[in-house]
């Protein structure tokens, strides 16, 4: 027989650390905007990001995309590192330890409450070394710069380097559909930088998600 | 939070209340004490009202593992905790953004579904029992809510 009074005892019964209410917190008078622990978050304008694909891409052409998905890795080796921090101090255990569907959640959460749009991670290719991610309302799909490939260079950094972070493993990312191109949602294919030369050539060849993952997995 | 009383105070800027906002205004108040009152109970009556649940769950489904029982006794004193504040507040949208999104694909995840379902009704049963009829039904809609957007 379980109980209770024990149960209650024992558990630490947290809910959505990430929560947009608690999670973000502004001062009006000062102009700040900040995280539920008290670090300072940033506000980024549209235009300033449209501003930023613009002009890296008036500067550097066709390499802005590298340069932009560079950042990406950069910023996402902090983000991973701040990330685990805050679930860690909050749900008291590390990331290691949670179950695959609360890490998850928590970064849909995190994604969500910063802004980002509404991430969701598919692991039906997960046994042949992909993982799908859908992003939905990205924040990242700003100007189209050339109307041919997907522009979320800046958001592929981020998840490539999140997820290298987080499985040890140096994992690249492809964007495949991209909501500046009119798609209904970003999708993102997450593996091995070797396996995922293939996908980068259809993509520039404009091949549908589907048909990349068909020859990806395929391949295997 | 407290969503009448916010509007209350917001419309009338610099005039003073009209009668029958007034009427409006005190009816929310004692709506609040009602609903303090019920609060107090759900928070000092917490273990009782689950250790019924939970016995029913051990008595009806004896096969099933204790991990997944006390998973799903998390999940819902967690809820009903959420509940207690989102009745409170009369704010269905907080219920919604700090637990009911957060749990949704978690409990579909650890397929619990159906143990908590019955779950749910035990704490239904014992709920009405513990807080009476008018008090539950005060309680009933965040209930429901939750219900409707995690056991589908």
């Amino acid at each position: 027989m379980i109980d209770v009074t024990e149960l209650i005892a024992e558990s630490k019964l947290t809910g959505n650390y990430f929560a947009p209410q608690t999670y973000v917190r502004g001062d009006f008078e000062s102009g700040l905007i900040e995280n539920r622990q008290g670090s300072r978050l940033l506000a980024v304008p549209d235009t300033l990001l449209r501003g930023l694909y613009l002009g890296l891409n008036s500067e550097l052409g066709s390499a802005s995309g590298a340069v932009l998905y560079n950042c990406g890795c950069k910023w996402g080796k902090n983000f991973f590192r701040r990330f685990s921090e805050e679930v860690r101090s909050y749900y008291e255990k590390p990331l290691v330890e949670l179950e695959t569907i609360e890490l998850i959640e928590c970064l849909k959460q995190c994604w969500q409450a910063h802004g980002w749009g509404l991430l969701e991670a598919n692991f039906d290719d997960y046994q042949q070394g992909f993982l799908t991610i859908r992003v939905t309302h990205s924040a990242f799909a700003g100007e189209i710069v050339d109307p041919q490939q997907p522009s979320c260079f800046l958001e592929a950094g981020l998840l490539s380097a999140f997820f290298s972070e987080l499985s040890a493993v140096n994992l690249h990312c492809v964007q495949t559909e991209c909501e500046s191109l009119g798609a209904s949602s970003n999708l993102f294919i997450l593996g091995l930088a070797q396996r995922l030369k293939a996908a980068e050539s259809m993509v520039a060849k404009g091949q549908t998600h589907t048909a990349i993952m068909q020859t990806l997995t395929a391949n295997k | 939070m407290i969503t009448e009383i916010e509007s209350q105070i917001y419309s009338a800027e610099a005039e003073y209340l009209s009668s029958q906002d007034l009427g409006v205004l005190k009816t929310q108040i004692l709506y609040l004490e009602e609903r303090l009152k019920i609060y107090e109970q759900l928070r000092t009556q917490e273990a009782e009202i689950f250790q019924y649940a939970a016995n029913q769950i051990s008595k009806n489904f004896a096969d099933e593992s204790e991990l997944k029982v006390k998973q799903a006794l998390k999940h819902w004193l967690l809820i009903l905790r959420y509940c207690g504040m989102a009745m409170l507040f009369n704010d269905s949208l907080y219920l919604q953004q700090q637990i009911l999104s957060w749990l949704s694909a978690q409990i579909e995840a650890r397929q619990t579904q159906d143990l908590e379902k019955h779950l749910y009704s035990y704490l239904h049963k014992r709920l009405k029992k513990v807080l009476g009829n008018e008090q539950f039904s005060i309680l009933q809609p965040y209930l429901e809510q939750s219900k409707n957007a995690l056991l589908k």
